[in-house]
């Protein structure tokens, strides 16, 4: 196609032989452009207003013009009342720095209608480095930009919904921590109940017999009390420091009995294990240490009953050891109440597929526990 | 032999009360009363001379346990602490010198009675700190301090 013979208003004409000149590629170049699917536009910046010189027919299809109405005219015809006012002053800062800009912009067909503009504008220099003119793209962007639109008001709307939803769920956790504080304080008081009555009522209790009857259910209880105090102080509720525990029992049942000349020696790993064991393991602990405190030692010529009581918790390849050892008079008899303390130890030894071993550690007696136990969770419980 | 202690007690529960007061009369102390309520504790700490008030943080009228440690605090009494919830104490303890978690045995508040014993008649204290009691932070550092 002769494009110098096409039908131009006066000033296209001159642009075209311009171009021709300028660029040198003769007819072919020139009739890319003006053949091309591609809206493009050439401005000049030398004239007055720097107004559109040359459009091609991709141009006058999207924006609905007739190339007379837009040569000789500056393109922001193309504007209107909702086009960004950010993207507006970006293409006025290209034109004046003279640099390229690449810039989505809303822009508005001669019927008001609205299309989404990929713009391009670049500008052409000659030899020199004369700026001769700006070179301008425009590609309909609009079903990317509807895509865009609807992408982004789903994400907000599944956003929200997230939002939501992660703030019920705040909530329920927060109800649900409250019942279980809730909960806790009232079996710890509970438990502090049950000691009070059988303490209060121990008291008014004459037949030794029965008081020693007693004393031995408020230690029992009173270990069920420690295990839920200190069950507690961790964050994690649901892991249970059993080395603690037997720091506070032992001094707790030492104290209790006035045993000031029985010597504990404590060799505790600091071991945890799951809640549910907790009752089991404590219950058995201090049922081996009462035992121990009760019969082990006998009356020496002075009156005392001296000796020493050792703890000693490890926890070598997944099992839990516990060694509750005496250096008294030997395999205490099973006499009475000792005899529930021993079926209650064996019990519960079964509830932990514990192995329980009787050693006599001439002098004194030695119990030695081993039970399976978890790996241990990384970093402090406390 | 040190002198013994004026105890106040401040506790809704009267099973925990009563008990709590054979404890502190086993151990040598003496009981100057008990209050079920900030308002009850109030009264009493106006009309007593007690040397140091045992306040369980729950009361009758609610969580006012706080309250009343602020209370006898203005009065230069000592107070500590019966909770079976010590999370709900403040981290300034309301110028309490501590708590003693509930459940507690019954030699942890023996214990605990001869440690504050000493604490308040001759401190700092020198027996060794009760399984289950726990120092404010601000006794802590007086009778406590870190070596």
């Amino acid at each position: 196609m002769d494009w110098k013979r096409t039908r131009e208003p006066a000033d296209a004409w001159h642009m075209t032989d311009d171009l021709h000149v300028e660029q040198g590629k003769g007819d072919p170049f020139a009739a890319a452009i003006r053949a091309t699917r591609m809206s493009m536009i050439i401005t000049d910046p030398r004239r007055q207003d720097n107004p559109i010189v040359f459009a091609n027919d991709a141009f006058l299809r999207l924006t609905g013009y007739e190339r007379h109405e837009v040569v000789g005219k500056n393109c922001r015809f193309l504007q209107g009342p909702r086009s960004d006012k950010e993207a507006i002053a970006q293409i006025r800062a290209a034109i004046a720095n003279e640099t390229d800009l690449s810039v989505d912009i809303l822009n508005y067909r001669k019927d008001g209608s609205t299309f989404w503009n990929a713009l391009y504008i670049s500008p052409v220099s000659n030899d020199k480095g004369e700026l001769q003119f700006f070179f301008a793209s425009q590609l309909d962007v609009s079903d990317r930009k509807r895509s865009e639109h609807r992408i982004t008001a789903d994400k907000d709307r599944f956003e929200k919904a997230v939002k939501e939803r992660t703030a019920e769920l705040e909530a329920a956790l927060e109800a649900q921590t409250t019942l279980l504080h809730e909960v806790d304080h009232r079996v710890k008081n509970n438990l502090q109940m049950i000691s009070s009555l059988i303490l209060m009522q121990s008291r008014t209790v004459s037949d030794e017999n029965l008081k020693r009857s007693l004393g031995t259910m408020l230690e029992r209880i009173e270990a069920l009390s420690t295990v839920h105090r200190r069950l507690y102080q961790s964050k994690d509720v649901s892991r249970f420091d059993v080395s603690d525990f037997a720091r506070d029992l032992i001094s707790d049942l030492l104290t209790a009995s006035g045993r000031s000349e029985i010597n504990p020696t404590l060799d505790l790993e600091p071991i945890v294990i799951p809640a549910e064991k907790a009752t089991p393991v404590a219950l058995m602990v201090n049922e081996l240490v009462t035992n121990a405190l009760k019969h082990a030692f006998k009356e020496r010529p002075d009156g005392t009953r001296s000796g020493s009581i050792g703890i000693k918790m490890s926890q070598p390849d997944g099992h839990l050891n516990i060694e509750v050892s005496d250096d008294g008079v030997g395999m205490a008899d099973a006499t009475g109440d000792a005899s529930f303390g021993m079926r209650l130890i064996k019990s519960l030894a079964r509830q932990l597929r514990a192995e329980i071993e009787w050693r006599d550690a001439g002098p004194g007696t030695r119990v030695v526990i081993s039970m399976p136990n978890g790996p241990q969770p990384k970093g402090n419980q406390s | 032999m040190i002198e013994p202690l004026k105890v106040l007690i401040v506790e809704d529960e009267a099973l925990l009360a009563m008990e709590l007061e054979t404890l502190v009369q086993d151990a040598g102390h003496s009981v100057v009363g008990w209050a079920t309520s900030l308002a009850e504790a109030k009264d009493m700490v106006d009309t007593t001379q007690a040397d140091i008030a045992f306040v369980d943080i729950h009361l009758t009228d609610g969580p006012t346990g706080i309250d009343v440690a602020e209370y006898i605090g203005d009065k230069n009494s000592m107070v500590v602490f019966m909770t079976a919830n010590p999370k709900r104490i403040p981290d300034h303890f309301a110028g309490a010198i501590g708590v003693i978690a509930k459940p507690y045995t019954m030699s942890g508040l023996t214990s605990a009675l001869r440690y504050l014993q000493e604490g308040v008649r001759r401190p700092p204290p020198t027996s060794e700190r009760p399984a289950g009691f726990t120092l404010s932070p601000a006794f802590e550092m007086v009778w406590a301090p870190a070596a």
